[in-house]
């Protein structure tokens, strides 16, 4: 009889607990369930074109054709002879590298002014942070009236001021072009670094940094060799984000200078679009676009890896 | 196992019930499954399959260049002609660069307008559009025979297939400021090409302000397109002959580029090399070019804004070279209709309506628009016979005599003689997809810029736009939309 009464309490706990577990209690359930709606944003959104975009590059698609005509390699072959798509792979290579650096300075730069306390500091992070709200097609199209061969107001802010009497024609030399946007790709993502470069800053323990200050270092010595290599992970992901938006983005080129002056300032992706969306070979197009794909796909590993060790080694 | 047959209880009345047959119980459930359909069918969502749908009408144009006031005008004539006809039309409106990406992603989906509207001829989606033979037979039995260069734009001989329909077309002449060549000593404007150049260094010396003498663009845009177009003709130079056999490479083209970079040299700065379609419009309406070519709407808008510089601009026809005085007409308007167009009747009865319409149409865009197919402007008892030249006079009549506003009001005299010097992108031969890539993409324009700005040779300038333009013939001949190829030079 004394069976029944000590099993009973293990029962009605057990039945208590098998009433009360709900969705929440169940995490293999609840985890699949909150991440499917991005799971299917991520395969309809950017999984499905992804692969469509791969067969369009082995293929003799036209703009006006529905014909999927297998050309294997075809595409590759020549866009690789092609001249005009060598420049256009060394003008994203230039472009990503040279913003990226510059990005990464200046972002290191001033997440060291933002992490002092100084009066108007949180006005001025909302400053810094704007760029990266702004729509970049907006964005874009007022720095083309910056730049504006003809009214350029930093060409007339220059002579009005005395400092230089010449005229730069900004968008019509592709020196200056590619300089032009170099500047805006640095303005778009340097915000972003900054942020990410802040929050590492925020993350290197305080002991630290105070060891590093009563041992007497210096602000560069404690830059170099205390901040720097502590940041190391965080700011190879805002590299790597860099680069990716960097080496793929089509609207500050087609928007700035459409690839001109003499498609001199092309990059894959304005490339990719002036021959398969208005040119209407839609397979050469699609090539253009997935050539630099196995590379990102490297340096993302590659980067990764990177940030990871030096994470542990950290 | 019963032997009884297979039955049901059936009821009879409030208070019987009786077995019933198998054949008895299948004819009542064949009898109520009839008369639920029916019911359903009264009353339910079955209607929707039977019920015809709407008659609606989804078309696509451009925003046109005229906005303020051919915008309201068609939407008005639209809205008109679907209340007469009882149909729903949707006008929706792209800017005149969106026209060819929205236009692939719509054949891209199989889906989209009813009827869609190129400023250029849209031949490369010739396989995705229906056949227009017969409302552009029946617009020549109403008025009489199509432009030429209007029909070098709509239908190509290689497939034998009007591919477009056409309304209107724009020429393109020359936009100058007539104080400052007046200034030079060329009041009336430049004549020839070679007057460009010599008035251009003396606007450059004499008018400092004027930062840009002349406007001729050499960048990655429509009017930079047209213009290095009109240069090649003039200079005896075209991107393909009348066979479709691509000929640019040709001492005629070398020399047209060699010209092509002593303008920029003496008369232009780099900026031509970054225009847009707008940036010519603005450095007239800013008095920082004497000269572009356009079309009228730059003076329209100077108008419309009421900017003193109005009154300075003038036009002249296009520029005579050594072979010949020719440019490319600055917009192709071409209607197609998609294949999967879900009321392909609608909207060609739409188009006939628009061209029925023609006087109102180059009206309302303030004589931008010229008709495709002159008759349409004529009076409409005129004989047919007689309705091209008729319609000629009434538009000739109407640019000797500009009732917007212009003055002295013989302005756009000009314009009348526009055919003469007008002709279609692909020029001498039709306008076909090999054209309208190398086009898109710029490949005059840039053999314009590098050998202007010292990256290549003209020669070599001109040997690699040759080189690329025989890969896009290539590539669209082996498509078969294209044809020639046999003297390719």
């Amino acid at each position: 009889m004394a069976q029944p009464n000590e099993a009973q309490p293990l029962v009605q706990l057990a039945a208590a607990t098998f009433r009360r577990r709900t969705l929440a209690d169940r995490e293999g359930v609840l985890g699949r369930l909150l991440l499917a709606p991005a799971f299917l944003y991520v395969i309809l959104v950017v999984g499905v074109p992804f692969v469509l975009a791969i067969l369009l590059s082995f293929s003799a698609a036209r703009s006006g054709s529905l014909s999927f005509s297998w050309v294997g390699l075809s595409h590759f072959s020549t866009i690789i002879a092609d001249p005009q798509f060598q420049l256009t792979l060394r003008n994203t290579l230039v472009f990503t590298i040279a913003s990226q650096v510059l990005v990464m300075i200046l972002a290191t730069a001033a997440a060291n002014v933002l992490d002092a306390a100084f009066f108007g500091k949180r006005a001025v992070r909302m400053l810094i942070l704007l760029p990266w709200a702004v729509p970049v097609s907006l964005a874009a199209m007022s720095w083309a009236w910056i730049f504006d061969s003809t009214f350029s107001v930093i060409n007339w802010t220059l002579r009005a001021s005395g400092l230089f009497q010449g005229w730069l024609y900004w968008l019509g030399d592709t020196e200056l072009a590619m300089i032009a946007i170099i500047i805006v790709h640095v303005w778009r993502t340097f915000p972003f670094a900054t942020v990410v470069v802040l929050a590492g800053m925020a993350a290197i323990p305080l002991e630290i940094r105070e060891a590093a200050v009563i041992d007497g270092a210096s602000f560069w010595r404690r830059l170099f060799q205390v901040n720097l290599p502590l940041l190391l992970p965080v700011v190879t992901v805002a590299v790597l984000f860099g680069v990716v938006f960097t080496s793929t983005d089509l609207s500050v080129v087609y928007l700035l200078t459409r690839g001109g002056p003499y498609n001199s300032t092309h990059v894959l992706a304005s490339l990719a679009f002036q021959r398969g969306i208005l040119g209407g070979d839609l397979g050469q197009g699609a090539a253009i676009a997935l050539f630099l794909l196995p590379a990102l796909v490297v340096v993302a590993i590659v980067m990764l890896r990177l940030a990871r060790r030096a994470e542990v080694g950290a | 196992m019963s032997d009884a047959p297979d039955s049901k209880w059936v009821r009879v009345d409030d208070h019987r019930w009786r077995r019933l047959s198998r054949r008895e119980f299948l004819k009542l459930a064949a009898a109520g499954a009839a008369g639920a359909g029916l019911a359903a069918s009264r009353f339910g969502s079955i209607t929707t399959f039977v019920r015809a749908q709407p008659r609606a009408l989804r078309i696509m144009t451009w925003a046109h260049f005229v906005p303020w006031a051919y915008h309201p005008w068609f939407d008005n004539f639209a809205r008109e002609w679907a209340r007469s006809k009882s149909v729903e039309v949707t006008i929706d409106r792209v800017s005149f660069a969106d026209i060819v990406p929205r236009a692939t992603a719509e054949v891209a989906a199989q889906q989209g307008h009813d009827v869609y509207f190129f400023i250029s001829p849209p031949s490369q989606f010739e396989p995705q559009v229906l056949d227009l033979a017969d409302i552009n037979r029946e617009a020549e039995r109403r008025y009489g025979p199509i432009l030429p260069l209007v029909k070098d734009s709509t239908y190509n001989p290689h497939t034998r297939k009007w591919f477009g329909f056409s309304d209107n077309w724009v020429p393109d002449p020359g936009d100058y400021l007539k104080s400052a060549w007046a200034g030079v000593g060329y009041a009336q404007g430049p004549r020839t090409w070679e007057d460009l150049l010599t008035a251009g260094r003396r606007i450059k010396e004499r008018f400092p302000n004027i930062q840009i003498p002349i406007g001729v663009g050499y960048s990655q845009d429509i009017d930079s397109n047209m213009a290095t177009r009109a240069i090649l003709w003039s200079f005896g130079a075209s991107v393909q002959d009348k066979d479709a056999n691509v000929v640019l490479n040709s001492e005629e083209a070398v020399k047209a580029v060699e010209w092509g970079a002593r303008l920029f040299r003496e008369a232009m700065t780099p900026a031509v090399m970054s225009w847009n379609a707008a940036s010519n419009n603005q450095a007239l309406e800013a008095g920082a070019t004497a000269y572009i070519l356009n079309s009228i709407s730059a003076y329209r808008s100077a108008q419309q804004r009421r900017l003193p510089i109005a009154s300075d601009i003038f036009f002249v026809p296009a520029l005579r070279g050594p072979a010949r005085a020719l440019a490319a007409t600055h917009v192709m308007g071409v209607w197609v209709i998609w294949r999967f167009s879900r009321a392909p009747d609608l909207a060609k009865e739409f188009l006939l309506h628009l061209l029925d319409n023609a006087r109102e149409s180059t009206l309302g865009s303030e004589m931008y628009n010229f008709p495709s197919y002159m008759g349409a402007a004529a009076e409409k008892a005129t004989p047919v016979a007689q309705k091209p030249a008729e319609g000629l006079m009434w538009v000739q009549g109407r640019v000797r005599s500009d009732r917007f506003g212009s003055l002295p009001p013989d302005k756009l005299k000009v314009l009348a003689d526009s055919l003469k010097w007008s002709a279609n992108i692909g020029w001498p031969g039709v306008a076909n997809p090999a054209e309208g890539e190398i086009f898109d993409t710029s490949v005059t324009a840039d053999m314009f810029g590098k050998a202007a700005t010292g990256q290549l040779t003209p020669k070599q300038a001109v040997e690699e736009a040759s080189r690329r333009a025989k890969e896009i013939y290539t590539k669209w001949r082996q498509a078969g939309l294209v044809g020639g190829g046999g003297r390719d030079r």
